[in-house]
């Protein structure tokens, strides 16, 4: 293990001095981990956690890298490469630019998520009642038939539970919605931080506090209570009115996600656009946000159009004409 | 007799070696060694030659690209279950054998007469089957529907809380015994004596003994014996909590707190008889000679007597009744 002098520059980078070759690397002070460009050495700068100019969070757990480069090449390859249907044909020839495997700071928050709710609950009945109707020879007949029926109750009432393993963005840099799309991660994977895990790849610091996760966190715990409350209903069937709920025992950790982050380049219309994948170091899972293509969403809108008024033309011939 | 090295901060269930989070409510558990951080660089070093290490992906663990070594990192451990404690042998051989005449003499009118006396012991072979035993404190929130308020609708909706205590509830692991078989003998152990290794009061000789294992990971365990809790829990809302005679759409979640789960080995003798060219088999307490449970022959010409004669007597009081009128 070496021990070198570090400086900072300037207040949003580190200057480190690589301990095999002497080089000096300039790195963002929000990564803590990188890899030697002239002699390939990994270092991973711990710094303590309390004093001034020092790092926000040291990291709780890590979940390791599981996919290899080139896995998660090919599997970008084949994700530009597939059709869709409104974004434009020019994905399909981008080039991938630059590759980074990143270990993203994450929360993990767990607490116990104590609710009051009130909800309509619909308890079927069946009843007989009568009508009239016509026979062929044109006669009115008097007749019975069985028919289910809802009656709508109130219901107010309490639910309690843990909800933990959400995870919400510790990173300014990506953002909750485009975490989630490549979520899940496995959590019955995680290991205690060690800076071996991370040495050889870039990792980042959390950028987002504590409080700002547990926030996020907390409404994504809401939308999941309110998703076991919906299930937890009597009745045959059910409508929840309002609830209230409130988070106690918080516990929130500082997790690193691994995430590869594909920068990729193509053509449409002479201009040259970006685009971001990202895919999911444990998983192999692959998303990213794509453009839409106006063209394309409005030839589908006008062929749909057509097709509907020509099944509407098809009915009225059918039927005898507009006569 | 628990493995734990310490208590959850929120749930207080216990925390075992090679727990990252608790596993009921998710609360991370402490580092077992914290180093104090101080600005430094680091870059970490192969113990075996020297090269710098990273993390492998293929590998899933830093490793050294010269000599292959891997490092190890605290990950979250998921071994095998173990027996924790054995309940002894208290029946022995010829007290289960003679245990066996006495159930097979008391299985009432409709197995044949001579079903005691012409039945013969084929196999008797004691064997310790394997089950968790947990406490657990529950604070269960539910809702229900029952006949209770009900107005047009046969049903009306309830809701309610309650906390509820379990000891001793167990959950079979077996694969030997069925839970039918389990149902039946599990009444019948002494939960306070218990030991570290097979043990027997009684005269048997335990290299015979069929010794079961768990054969599931500690996750998967954890996970039968809350869903155990659950359905425990379930329960006993719906026979106690919720009002009214007719109950149905239970639903529970439960905040468990408190569980306290041994993993343990019990006794028992799986004996096989054979009667008139058939074999059927029962299952003898290993502390309890007269709780058994089996399967035993009907004999069809007792209840085709039976129902004969039921039919007579029906016959009979029509015909009175014909004749009257």
């Amino acid at each position: 293990m070496a021990s070198i002098s570090t400086r900072a520059p300037d207040a949003n980078t580190l200057e480190i001095q690589c301990g095999d070759c002497g080089a000096t690397l300039t790195l963002p002070k929000t990564q803590f981990a990188a890899v030697c460009p002239y002699c390939a050495s990994p270092s991973v700068v711990d710094r303590p956690v309390t004093d001034g100019g020092a790092r926000r969070e040291a990291p709780d757990f890590i979940l390791g890298f599981h996919v290899p480069t080139e896995e998660a090449e090919r599997r970008v390859a084949n994700w530009l490469s597939r059709g869709r249907l409104f974004a434009p044909s020019a994905i399909k020839a981008a080039k991938v630019t630059s590759t980074r495997g990143i270990y993203l700071p994450a929360w993990i928050f767990s607490a116990v998520a104590r609710s009051r709710f009130r909800a309509s609950i619909g308890e079927n009945y069946t009843t007989t009642e009568t009508y009239t109707t016509t026979d062929s020879k044109g006669k009115t007949q008097v007749r019975t038939r069985t028919v289910t029926k809802t009656e709508w109750r109130k219901l107010a009432g309490e639910h309690a539970c843990y909800v933990n393993d959400l995870v919400v963005t510790a990173s300014s840099g990506l953002g909750n919605a485009e975490l989630e799309t490549i979520e899940p991660f496995d959590l019955g994977a995680l290991r205690r931080y060690d800076p071996a895990v991370v040495s050889g790849w870039a990792a980042e610091e959390a950028t987002l506090d504590r409080g700002a996760g547990d926030a996020a966190a907390r409404d994504e715990g809401m939308q999941a209570v309110k998703a076991k409350i919906s299930r937890f209903l009597p009745g045959d069937s059910s409508r929840l009115e309002s609830f209230e709920t409130d988070f106690s025992e918080e516990n929130t950790d500082l997790v690193l996600l691994p995430i590869w982050v594909f920068a990729a380049r193509y053509m449409n219309g002479g201009e040259e656009h970006t685009l971001r994948v990202l895919v999911n170091g444990q998983t192999g899972e692959v998303q990213g946000v794509l453009p839409r293509s106006w063209i394309k969403i409005a030839a589908f809108s006008i062929g749909v159009i057509a097709l509907v008024a020509v099944v509407v033309l098809v009915i009225v011939a059918a039927a005898g004409g507009f006569a | 007799m628990s493995a734990a090295l310490g208590q959850c901060e929120r749930c207080s269930c216990p925390i075992e070696r090679g727990d990252l989070r608790c596993a009921v409510c998710g609360l991370s558990t402490p580092a077992q060694d914290v180093t104090e951080a101080s600005l430094r660089i680091q870059i970490l070093r192969c113990g075996g030659c020297g090269a710098a290490v990273s993390y492998d992906a293929a590998a899933g663990a830093p490793a050294c690209a010269f000599c292959s070594s891997v490092m190890h990192t605290e990950e979250l451990v998921d071994p095998p279950e173990q027996t924790g404690a054995f309940l002894p042998f208290q029946v022995s051989h010829d007290e289960a054998a003679s245990g066996l005449k006495k159930w097979l003499g008391s299985r009432g009118f409709f197995r044949p007469a001579d079903l005691a006396s012409s039945s013969r012991l084929e196999a008797l072979k004691p064997i310790l089957w394997v089950g968790w035993v947990f406490d657990a404190d529950c604070d269960v929130t539910w809702t229900a529907d029952s006949n209770e308020g009900s107005h047009r609708s046969a049903w009306a909706p309830h809701a309610g809380r309650a906390q509820l205590r379990f000891d001793n509830l167990l959950v079979s692991a077996s694969r030997g015994l069925s839970g039918k078989e389990i149902d039946v003998i599990a009444g019948s152990y002494d939960l306070n004596d218990l030991r570290e290794e097979p043990a027997a009061d009684c005269a048997l000789d335990l290299g015979e003994v069929h010794r079961e294992t768990f054969d599931v990971q500690r996750s998967a365990a954890r996970q039968r014996i809350t869903s155990a809790v659950e359905s425990a829990a379930a329960a006993e809302i719906a026979a106690d909590y919720v009002p009214g005679r007719s109950v149905r759409k239970v639903h529970t979640s439960v905040l468990l707190r408190s569980l306290e789960t041994d993993r343990l080995a019990f006794p028992a003798w799986v004996l096989a008889y054979r009667y008139k060219e058939k074999l059927y088999r029962a299952v003898v307490s290993g502390q309890d000679a007269s709780i058994m449970t089996g399967e035993a022959p009907i004999s069809f010409k007792r209840v085709f007597a039976v129902a004969a004669i039921s039919a007579a007597v029906l016959f009979a009081i029509v015909v009175a009744i014909v004749a009257n009128a």
